[in-house]
């Protein structure tokens, strides 16, 4: 073959071609509609849709959220003229009928080149500065404060050591996954892991630093003093294996007198010797519960309706806390055992519960539950 | 005239299956990576959707939580190691020989082996399932997490899967090298060659560069794990940050290696769709290879929050880095501007990729202010910045790859309706499942968790994406519908079917062994564009 | 075929894709091959320089005397040094066996290349006597991350010895079948740059590992 046939057959070709274009163009305009209808719907149905962070609690988180708001404004700016650019070009330049010349061959520009290189490095040098000026203030930690927290991490736990003014001493160690801080105050968080990586999150702080095993990594954050009696969800973010997502904690914020009374009380509740182990009254029924590699050695427990009864809870997981609670069955807290290291053990003694399912539950895994049928 | 020293076109003759396994032809190979990776693609996307049934309410009700982690560890890694840098590869192995005038690989049966070390890995990694629970510390495997006293012996055979893997590729890379450099036909200058080429070429080198630390962090990993070593294991005096900064060294540059020969693949398409050159070809090449030298520089990005590295200078090179990407998203939209644009298939998903990377670039650039990445950092919004990248850009690369050069590798056209479907579905499913995660990751939902409480305020937009990675789903039964009606019925393609720019359409469909019979002269990079109209005697 | 009808021809369409002049493939291909191989070794190198400098001290007292280069009384010959030098001549060797071939000289070939495997051989034997001294002394693999990566890096560089010794009885054994010739012996030059390669790897461990802690 020579040059005359394919001549001739990329003629018939960019025919047909043409004929189907404007048929095409306008699936490809009810294609960017849909998906804008689409967007829009979803914006619709989720009320809670917001691109933007929760209201901040801390002083940092307020620095972290003007920033975001900064970086976003920019953000939305070079993407409603880039993404405006693509779609007027989209729309503009469709193949027409009567394009049978080609469009002119530009093959490209040097000042344009030269523009689209250096605004966009103003721009980002911008956004640089602002954020390095806010990660100073973010990073910042003056050391000066009396209230000092050690978040300790294990699979899958959350504990909070309380230390002296100096550091060097753990005052008292609250086991249960609940830090309680003053607002107003500035506040020492240090963090250690006792085995994997975790991370400390708070989403309403707009913050969270890993707690790496083998390093003690620090920062300082005070909580708005109007938000003293607010309290805050925290959950691990750092995958740590099988339960991660069950390694939750709370953050609740006092006003700086009642946290001293309470610091006060723990303190000297942690300076009395640990309550024995206690047995059960006589007569009374006494059920046997387990908990070894984070588990409960059984799924059902049963125990006589309106009469007080005990349990005795082994904890073999050597330096692991762990305790039992009871939920009713619409997950109100009817119960809730004392928050204990492994290896070790208590008697709790339950007051009379009525005849229905509960469940049991250890209050620092969550993942870790049975069924409790009273009748 | 041309020599016949090549053999000439063979076509017509049915290849057995004996053939196809013992082929060192840089076509049929590269067909077979297609067809590997697609089947990766396909268990991946199941994973991810069983992942997403899990999601859509709060509890736990489909997948136990170890059970839960295996399920988006293996999506990821199959997903990133075995469909999106295979497939681009597979991309590169069948384009990048014809596009410069050659008529193999430099080392054909180099070639062979680097692919059939993939299935190799897909088993192994897969396996896990079968053997007491695959890898489940997530693609990322941080240590010492992953280390053999936290993580069963799936990971070990996700390590050796990813060393194969890398090995391949490094292999790979080199045969693409010495192809490029070696094997161009005669007028085809480095400066002729189509982007997609140059693309293959930094992708190579960032792979020749980066993959073998990768190797060395996972060997390390793998003698902790098994002889007993301390690397990662702070108790010993190792170091569990390192595994973050060998993967990362390795891994930020592979998220180039994951993109960049996707962009090639649209710089091919939105040329010949405009029925204009690409503008700004020299910015092209030298933003490509700036992106791949910056690529080194930025890898702590990824750990802003260990508390552990120098902030700002990583912050700067990551927004840096924006900069020669912005000017590709520019040149692209410039080629479209006063274009004369045909909204075929190939051209959608070229769209797609335009305005959905454009979001994911976008996103990117907003965790490199690190406080904002303080709050951003292991949330849903890092999965949604990734997935809009990955998902919207690479992936809406590759089908636009394919359903523009399909009709060369078998000579049929894909259907065009099918296929506008196909996007259609993908497109709306991919935002719906993608978008709303930036919405939950600023609320505060982290990643890698298979429960959350029902009060946190997260149902409604993880319903939504549940729903959105089923029309995504559908998007895909449609393109495999289009696969089984082209290859029933699918119109022939003929040889240029598009007017394409590129010496692979100077060709017949599908080629034959050794690609040319005769080549056009090379003086530009758009030869076959310059034979046609000199021809026809239309254009300039 | 439409192939032909855009063809317009040139004389040198398909001529010799394989660029005339320049460095051969295998050869190229090798160079990139070792610069893979370069980022490989530079992974564990940056891990050991990172344990050793988080560590208090390095090398750790329980290990400050096992790894020495200098003669001592316990070992007035120390091994490692002799196995340095021998690896060290065995590049010297395999270069003269190349310059050999490129003047078209077998025996010179055969000879040297002869020699550079016995040589690479003895280095290896070498490097495991050396293993099980250190090993009866408690420097092991888990003996802390100064065992780890002790044997981990001797280890993936002794491997890659092996892998040299490998290339190069394959290529004594092309050569002494008469296989390569003046013009042709492009495996034997990418084997030799590989052989130099193992060989400045073993130069830089053997300055990290030993004289550099021990001159401190
Ligand atoms: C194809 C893969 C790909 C690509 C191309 C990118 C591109 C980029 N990525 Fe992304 N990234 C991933 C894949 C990818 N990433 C993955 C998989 C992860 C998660 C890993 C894990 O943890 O599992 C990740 C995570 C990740 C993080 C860590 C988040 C966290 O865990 O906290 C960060 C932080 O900075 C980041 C930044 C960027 C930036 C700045 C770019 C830039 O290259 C983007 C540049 C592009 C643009 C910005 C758009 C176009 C530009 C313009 C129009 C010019 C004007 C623009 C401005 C002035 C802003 N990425
Ligand atoms: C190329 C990369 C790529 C691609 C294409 C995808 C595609 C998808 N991803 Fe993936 N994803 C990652 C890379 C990718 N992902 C990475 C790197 C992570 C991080 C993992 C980590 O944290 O370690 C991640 C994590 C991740 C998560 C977060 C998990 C978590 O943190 O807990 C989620 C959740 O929704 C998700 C969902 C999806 C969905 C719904 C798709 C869909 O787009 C899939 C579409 C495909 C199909 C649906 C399959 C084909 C269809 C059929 C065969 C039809 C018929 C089949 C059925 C109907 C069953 N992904
Ligand atoms: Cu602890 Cu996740
Ligand atoms: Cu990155």
């Amino acid at each position: 073959m020579g040059a005359v046939p394919i001549r001739s057959s990329s003629l018939t070709r960019e025919g047909s071609c043409l004929m189907s274009s404007n048929r095409l163009r306008i699936v490809g305009f009810a294609v960017a509609g849909l998906v804008v209808v689409a967007l829009l719907a979803l914006m619709a149905v989720a009320g809670a849709f917001r691109l933007f962070p929760p209201t901040p609690v801390t002083d940092r988180a307020h620095e972290i959220d003007g920033l975001y708001h900064f970086v976003f404004a920019i953000a939305v700016g070079v993407f409603v003229i880039v993404e405006g650019l693509i779609i007027f070009a989209v729309v503009r330049y469709g193949r027409k009928p009567t394009d049978t010349e080609l469009p002119p061959q530009v093959h490209g520009n040097n000042l344009l080149e030269i523009v689209w290189t250096v605004v966009p490095t103003i721009i980002v040098a911008v956004m640089f500065v602002f954020s390095f000026n806010s990660l100073n203030k973010v990073d910042a930690v003056a050391n000066t404060t009396d209230v000092r927290i050690r978040a300790v991490a294990a699979q899958f736990q959350w504990s909070f050591e309380y230390l002296s003014a100096d550091g060097q001493q753990v005052q008292f160690e609250q086991l249960a996954p609940e830090m309680t801080v003053p607002a107003g105050r500035p506040v020492h968080l240090s963090l250690r892991s006792r085995d994997v990586i975790h991370a400390f999150y708070v989403p309403k702080f707009l913050f969270k630093r890993d707690v790496v095993p083998g390093r003690e990594n620090v920062f300082e954050f005070t909580v708005d003093p109007a938000d003293a009696g607010q309290t805050f969800r925290g959950q691990c973010a750092e995958l740590c294996g099988t339960f991660h997502g069950s390694m939750l904690f709370t953050v609740k914020a006092l006003a700086p007198a009642d946290y001293d009374t309470w610091l006060a009380a723990q303190i000297e509740k942690a300076r009395q010797s640990p309550p024995p182990a206690g047995s059960a009254a006589p007569g009374q029924l006494e059920l046997q519960l387990e908990a070894k590699d984070v588990k409960f050695d059984k799924a059902t427990l049963e125990a006589p309706a309106d009469k007080p009864f005990s349990i005795k809870f082994q904890n073999d997981d050597p330096s692991v806390a762990h305790n039992v609670a009871i939920h009713d069955s619409t997950g109100q807290e009817v119960f809730k055992g004392e928050i204990f290291q492994g290896v070790d053990v208590r008697t709790y003694p339950i007051p009379p519960l009525k005849a229905g399912s509960y469940t049991f539950v250890c209050s620092v895994h969550p993942n870790m539950t049975g069924t409790l049928t009273v009748k | 005239m041309a020599t016949t020293a090549l053999t000439p076109a063979a076509t017509g003759t049915r290849s057995s299956l004996y053939e196809w396994l013992t082929t060192t032809d840089h076509k049929k190979i590269g067909i077979l990576y297609l067809v590997n990776s697609f089947l990766m693609f396909f268990i991946a996307g199941a994973l991810a959707l069983m992942v997403r049934v899990e999601l859509a309410a709060p509890g736990i009700q489909f997948l136990k939580e170890d059970v839960y982690n295996q399920a988006f560890t293996i999506h990821a890694s199959v997903m990133i190691f075995l469909f999106i840098i295979p497939i681009l590869a597979g991309f590169g192995n069948y384009i990048v020989p014809l596009m410069i005038g050659a008529p193999d690989m430099a080392f054909p049966r180099i070639n062979a082996l680097s692919f059939w070390m993939l299935p190799l890995a897909a088993i192994l990694i897969l396996t896990g399932f079968l053997t007491g629970g695959a890898a489940a510390a997530g693609w990322t495997s941080y240590a010492p997490l992953s280390e053999a006293k936290y993580s069963g012996t799936g990971q070990d055979l996700w390590i050796v899967g990813v060393i194969l893997i890398g090995t391949s590729s490094i292999l790979g890379a080199i045969n693409f090298l010495v192809t490029i450099f070696k094997m161009r036909a005669p007028g085809m200058t480095m400066f002729r060659m189509p982007i997609m080429a140059w693309t293959v070429l930094v992708t190579s080198t960032l792979v020749l560069l980066a993959t073998p630390v990768l190797t060395s962090a996972l060997i390390m990993l793998f003698i902790d794990r098994n002889y007993g070593g301390h690397f990662f294991d702070p108790a010993s005096g190792g170091n569990a940050v390192l595994w973050q900064n060998v993967f990362w060294f390795y891994s930020h540059p592979a998220v180039y290696i994951m993109v960049l020969p996707a962009m090639g693949m649209i710089s091919e398409v939105l040329p010949v769709f405009s029925r204009k050159p690409l503008f700004g070809y020299k910015a092209f090449v030298f933003a490509t290879a700036g992106i791949g030298a910056l690529g080194f520089s930025v890898w702590a990005h990824h750990m802003f929050t260990t508390g552990a590295v120098y902030l700002p200078f990583f912050s700067f090179m990551t927004f840096l880095i924006a900069i020669p990407t912005g000017v590709k998203m520019f040149n692209w939209t410039a080629t479209l501007y006063r274009g004369q644009l045909t909204f075929a298939t190939p051209l959608l998903f070229a769209l797609g990729f335009l305005t959905m990377f454009l979001i994911g670039g976008i996103n990117g650039a907003i965790s490199a202010a690190v406080p904002v990445d303080f709050a951003l950092h292991d949330t849903y919004w890092v999965v949604a910045h990734l997935h809009y990248v990955l998902f919207g850009g690479s992936v809406f690369g590759v089908f636009a790859g394919l359903y523009y050069w399909y009709p060369k590798m078998f000579g049929r056209k894909l259907n065009e309706t099918v296929g506008k479907i196909h996007f259609v579905l993908m497109f709306i499913g991919f935002n719906l499942t993608f978008f709303p995660m930036h919405a939950l990751g600023l609320a505060g939902m982290p990643r890698r968790i298979a429960n959350y409480a029902p009060d946190a305020g997260w149902n409604d937009l993880n319903l939504l994406a549940t729903i959105g990675g089923f029309t995504i789903a559908a998007g895909m039964v449609a393109f495999l519908w289009n696969i089984f009606v082209t290859m029933r019925s699918g119109e022939p393609a003929g040889d240029d079917p598009w007017e394409g720019n590129t010496l692979e359409w100077a060709t017949s469909s599908p080629p034959p062994p050794y690609n040319f019979d005769h080549l056009p002269e090379i003086r530009s990079e758009r030869p076959v564009f310059d034979a046609r109209h000199k021809l026809s005697g239309g254009g300039h | 075929m439409t192939s032909d009808a855009l063809t317009v021809t040139t004389g040198a369409a398909t001529e010799g894709h394989a660029r005339e002049g320049g460095i051969s493939n295998v050869i190229l291909g090798m160079l990139l091959f070792i610069t893979s191989e370069v980022m490989f070794f530079a992974g564990l190198f940056a891990a050991y320089f990172n344990v050793r400098a988080t560590a208090p001290v390095w090398p750790p007292e329980e290990f400050a005397d096992k790894l020495h280069w200098l003669p001592t009384a316990a070992q007035p010959i120390p091994v490692v040094t002799v196995a340095t030098v021998l690896l060290v001549l065995s590049s010297l060797t395999c270069q003269l066996g190349v310059s050999g071939i490129r003047r078209g000289d077998h025996r010179a070939l055969v000879r040297n290349i002869g020699v550079t495997v016995l040589l690479g051989t003895i280095f290896l034997l070498m490097q495991a006597f050396d293993y099980t001294i250190l090993y009866g002394e408690g420097v092991r693999l888990d003996a802390g991350t100064f065992g780890t990566t002790y044997y981990t890096l001797t280890g993936f560089h002794g491997a890659h010895v092996l892998g040299g010794v490998i290339m190069l009885s394959v290529v004594l054994y092309r050569a002494m079948a008469g296989q390569f010739s003046r013009e042709h012996h492009d495996m034997v030059e990418a084997t030799s740059i590989y052989w130099h390669f193992v060989d400045v790897v073993w130069i830089a461990l053997f300055s990290t590992l030993y004289i550099i802690p021990n001159a401190a």
